[in-house]
């Protein structure tokens, strides 16, 4: 047993090393090489082209608005929706649950793209409408501005921001906030000398791994910043490597070096606080839920603020999307515009060769890179869990590593280790690459689950004297299976929209359909994107839907008899 | 300052019942006084405690702290809790994490807009007389529990405020710390001459503590009285069985002088002090075991014979349970006592210890 997990445990290591260590090492010796193919000629051109660019510290600079801005305005409004969900007594509480989970769903690039549908200065529909209700000479709106970019690229890290704060929030003893109020602290006193303070460390996780995620977005910045000619570094590298004349990976990589040093710093601060964060947690010692804080005139108005930004982050996209793919060319909804309507669309996008196979390769990459993701993820998780070594420990930390890398960066030095091999221009770059850069996502359920296992596995076997196979089918395998679901959807949501990775590493032939919606976008093919969109909204959330289906199958009792709905 | 209570109400609502937390109270509590609030756990004492703090809004009736109305549903009066001006030690001691001593301390100051050299004056003044001089810059998430209760207390007199409230504030610590900490209190409160509002389930912590006690049960107050007068002089049995071990014994009278009682109960005849009730209650003979005279004058009055049951030594006494007819008495023992199980014993009451309590 002790030998074949030690056998188990080193070849984990070196796979998982392969995947996630060696892009790093190609990143940092393709940073100092000539070019891609005179790998590891020693040279410092590249730092000191990239690093003396003139335009770097524009860049620098956007980048730093953008980063700042995006996750302050993430994080303020999941505080502030937390708190109304947690401490007030607001209705239809359900949202917040929807509002947490359900943007995940929707690829970014299609959210982004929704927006500039609405509002890009030229022919944006609420721009047009707006302009023809108020007789205006101008666009009110350009989205295609770093205001616009927060917006659309706060909105998107908003479910993540929330599920770090919102726990924090639920698990916050009252009777601080209470003490506050007796000692003479009126209600905005409470709220910034005790209670934000208090939730500091919560907020503080929140706004450092939205900036983290910020620093590797690149479907915003493509979609909403190039247009504009705002770039940001993720676009930065992004143009280096695909507009120039000669595509130079080597300044790329040195770009990406202190993209990547700075998102490893960051996550390393993180994990910092969120360790911090379990010293503050007091439960409160009356037994019942903290007294709500009664919204009397407030109610209404915070209510309607709430649908909105429901309606913004789930509805809208997907409606205006739903509308463009019927229409000719943008225009404002009218008798006009319903008229005009029609599937030609969804015909030429259906008859596009390049929109089919890339389909066909996203789903391939959903389906099949997700199934064998899991796999490695169950057994790595396996390992983390089960056996205590130190090299176990090392296969942890290795795993995780990709947690903090941008894909766009990550996926220059998987360039640089890819053009090496037969893989190069395949579809097989892409399912390593993607199962390299969101293997922690996988693992994190399943290690999970696992944790789980461990007490009811010996205390059934002990206490009933269960047999090996009843104890795996009553209690391991029910136990497993939600680990294993929601990994494998976590993993085939993410590969089926990837974006950044593929930015760099798709060819012609390995289109897929994040990068051909991006390409779409760049054209100003608006109608043909959305058709396409919809039917990758579409198979994404079939794919959610069947493999939970799938997974209820698998509990015992109760699941069984649920006929699929 | 005084605090009148009248009519007050509080219901809760959850998975469609009505649970009535107070209902109705009507109580004064005495300026400068200790008064207690005992019942069982559930009865209500926190939640008339946040009504008077203003951290719940009660349903109905009026609350005044000194003259001024805090709370009136009829006069749509409502002063917010940070006005109320009093002091409060929390269950929990809600010590705030993130700073330390100093600043929990100086933190009601702080909101009066105090300057600067006076908050650390009247700061150190008070962490003094809490004995925890030298704490000031401890992060409070760096005490002991005994610590934090001086810590809380601190904040909630440095203020000076008219009146205190205390819920449970001893419950977190450990028996030995309870009992000192008990003494502590009891010396500080008495030093400053406050009104304090203390709440609590434990019977001794009420005796010990209180110029006055209010005893709860299921949102109302039962009765009201001195330490003395509800442990020897309750008039419910609800309250004498709350506040000590006491026999009881159904009873009926069957016959009244101008002092004096004769109930029949079903351990014999017994004279008891008199006392008046309505004619429709069911009464009870509450006798405290301490009471049982087992050195009895062969001319005593209400001299009862029984069989020693069970004799179990706990060290100060041997707790023990004696049989007169169906009944079990429980009794106290002399250490050093002779008796064993199974002995005959005769015991004697005196008629003033006999208590009469309805039902
Ligand atoms: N927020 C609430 N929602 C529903 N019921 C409540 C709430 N707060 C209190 N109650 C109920 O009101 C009653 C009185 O509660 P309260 O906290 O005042 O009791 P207590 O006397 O302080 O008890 P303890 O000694 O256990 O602290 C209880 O039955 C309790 O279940
Ligand atoms: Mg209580």
């Amino acid at each position: 047993m002790e030998r074949r997990h030690s056998r188990l445990t080193y070849t984990l290591i070196t796979i998982v090393s392969l995947l996630t260590v060696a892009p790093v090492v190609m990143l940092v010796i393709g940073s100092f090489s000539k070019n891609l193919r005179a790998f590891g000629d020693f040279t410092l051109s590249k730092y000191i082209a990239v690093y003396t660019d003139p335009m770097l510290v524009e860049t620098a600079g956007n980048t730093l608005v953008f980063v700042l801005g995006s996750a302050a305005f993430a994080t303020v409004l999941a505080l502030f929706l937390a708190y109304l969900n947690n401490r007030t007594n607001i209705p239809f509480k359900f949202l917040f649950k929807v509002l947490s989970v359900v943007p995940m769903m929707i690829p970014h690039v299609l959210f982004a793209v929704s927006w500039a549908l609405l509002l890009n200065p030229s022919n944006g529909i609420l721009n047009m409408w707006l302009q023809q209700l108020f007789g205006l000479a101008k666009a009110p709106f350009n989205i295609y501005s770093m205001p616009g970019m927060i917006m659309v690229e706060g909105l998107l890290d908003l479910p993540i921001a929330y599920l770090i704060i919102s726990p924090a929030m639920a698990s916050f003893d009252v009777s601080l906030e209470e003490s506050s109020r007796v000692f003479k602290g009126g209600p905005m006193r409470t709220l910034f000398k005790i209670t934000l303070p208090v939730l500091r460390p919560a907020i503080l996780a929140a706004f450092i791994l939205c900036i983290v995620r910020v620093l590797a977005s690149f479907a915003v910045p493509s979609v909403l910043g190039m247009p504009g000619r705002i770039y940001v570094l993720s676009t930065y590298i992004y143009r280096t490597v695909t507009m120039s004349l000669i595509a130079d990976y080597g300044k790329a990589a040195a770009i990406g070096m202190s993209i990547l040093v700075l998102s490893i710093t960051l996550i390393y601060i993180y994990r910092y606080y969120t360790r911090f964060s379990d010293k503050y947690v007091t439960i409160s010692s009356r037994g019942f839920k903290p007294a709500v804080v009664e919204l009397r005139k407030g109610k209404i108005p915070l209510f309607i603020m709430l649908i909105i930004i429901s309606f913004i982050l789930i509805v809208l996209p997907v409606l205006v999307l739903l509308y463009t793919s019927f229409i000719p060319y943008i225009m404002v909804p009218n008798g006009q515009a319903f008229a005009a309507m029609s599937l030609a669309n969804w015909r030429t996008v259906i008859s596009d060769p390049i929109s089919i196979k890339s389909l066909g390769n996203s789903l391939f990459l959903g389906i099949v890179g997700a199934t064998v993701g899991s796999f490695l993820s169950i057994l790595v998780a396996y390992v983390i869990v089960k056996v205590k070594t130190k090299a176990s420990g090392f296969l942890e930390s290795i795993s995780f590593l990709s947690f903090s890398f941008p894909g766009i960066v990550i996926g220059i030095g998987f360039m640089w280790f890819f053009v090496r091999t037969p893989l190069y221009a395949t579809i097989w770059a892409l399912f390593f690459g993607y199962i390299a850069t969101y293997l922690p996502y996988g693992i994190r359920p399943m290690t999970s689950a696992f944790v789980q296992i461990h007490g009811s596995l010996e205390e059934s076997s002990l206490v009933c004297g269960a047999s090996f196979a009843t104890t795996m089918r009553r209690v391991v395998i029910p136990l497993l299976v939600p680990g294993i679901v929601s990994g494998w959807v976590l993993m085939a949501t993410m590969f089926f929209r990837e974006l950044s990775l593929s930015v760099v590493l798709s060819r012609p032939g390995t289109e897929v359909l994040a990068v051909q919606i991006l390409r779409f976008s760049e054209d100003g093919q608006w109608g043909k994107l959305s058709a396409l969109g919809l039917i990758m909204i579409f198979f994404s959330t079939l794919m959610v839907v069947g493999v939970n289906l799938i997974g209820n199958r698998f509990k015992p009792g109760e699941a069984k008899d649920r006929k699929p709905a | 300052m005084q605090i009148t209570i009248t009519g007050l109400k509080k219901h809760y609502h959850s998975e469609g019942k009505t649970i009535r937390a107070l209902d109705g109270v009507n109580l004064t509590i005495e300026a400068n006084k200790i008064f207690t609030l005992l019942g069982p756990s559930g009865c209500g004492k926190t939640t008339l405690l946040r009504c008077i703090v203003g951290l719940e809004t009660p349903d109905e009736g009026e609350i005044k702290i000194g003259d001024t109305i805090v709370w009136s549903n009829e006069k749509n009066i409502y002063v917010p809790t940070e006005k109320r001006e009093l002091g409060m030690v929390f269950q929990t001691y809600a010590i705030w994490p993130h700073m330390n001593v100093f600043n929990n301390v100086a933190y009601p100051l702080q909101n009066m807009k105090m300057p600067k050299d006076e908050i650390a004056k009247r700061v150190a003044k008070t962490l003094k007389f809490v004995q925890l001089e030298g704490f000031e810059n401890r992060p409070a998430t760096r005490l002991s529990g005994g610590q934090q209760q001086r810590v809380a207390l601190a904040r909630a007199l440095v203020a000076e405020p008219k009146v205190i409230l205390f819920d449970e504030p001893l419950s977190n610590l450990d028996a030995k710390l309870r009992e000192e900490t008990r003494k502590e209190l009891r010396m500080f409160l008495g030093e400053l001459g406050i009104t304090a509002v203390y709440v609590t389930h434990d019977r001794v912590e009420a005796l010990a503590l209180s110029d006055m006690i209010g005893v709860m049960r299921a949102g109302n107050i039962v009765e009201l009285g001195t330490p003395k007068k509800i442990y020897f002089d309750a008039d419910h049995q609800f309250v004498a069985d709350f506040i000590g071990r006491a026999n009881l014994i159904p009873a009926k009278v069957t016959e009244e002088t101008s002092e004096h009682s004769l109930v029949t109960t079903a351990i014999g005849s017994v004279v008891c002090q008199k006392r008046s009730f309505d004619p429709s209650d069911e009464l009870t003979l509450c006798i405290r075991p301490e009471f049982l005279d087992f050195k009895p004058a062969s001319d005593a009055i209400n001299r009862i014979t029984g069989v020693v049951e069970q004799m179990v030594f706990v060290g100060e006494v041997y707790e023990s349970e004696i049989r007169v007819g169906t009944e079990l008495i429980f009794a106290k023992l002399d250490p050093q006592t002779t008796l064993k199980e199974g002995d005959h014993v005769t015991f004697s009451m005196k008629p003033e210890h006999c208590l009469l309590v309805s039902r």
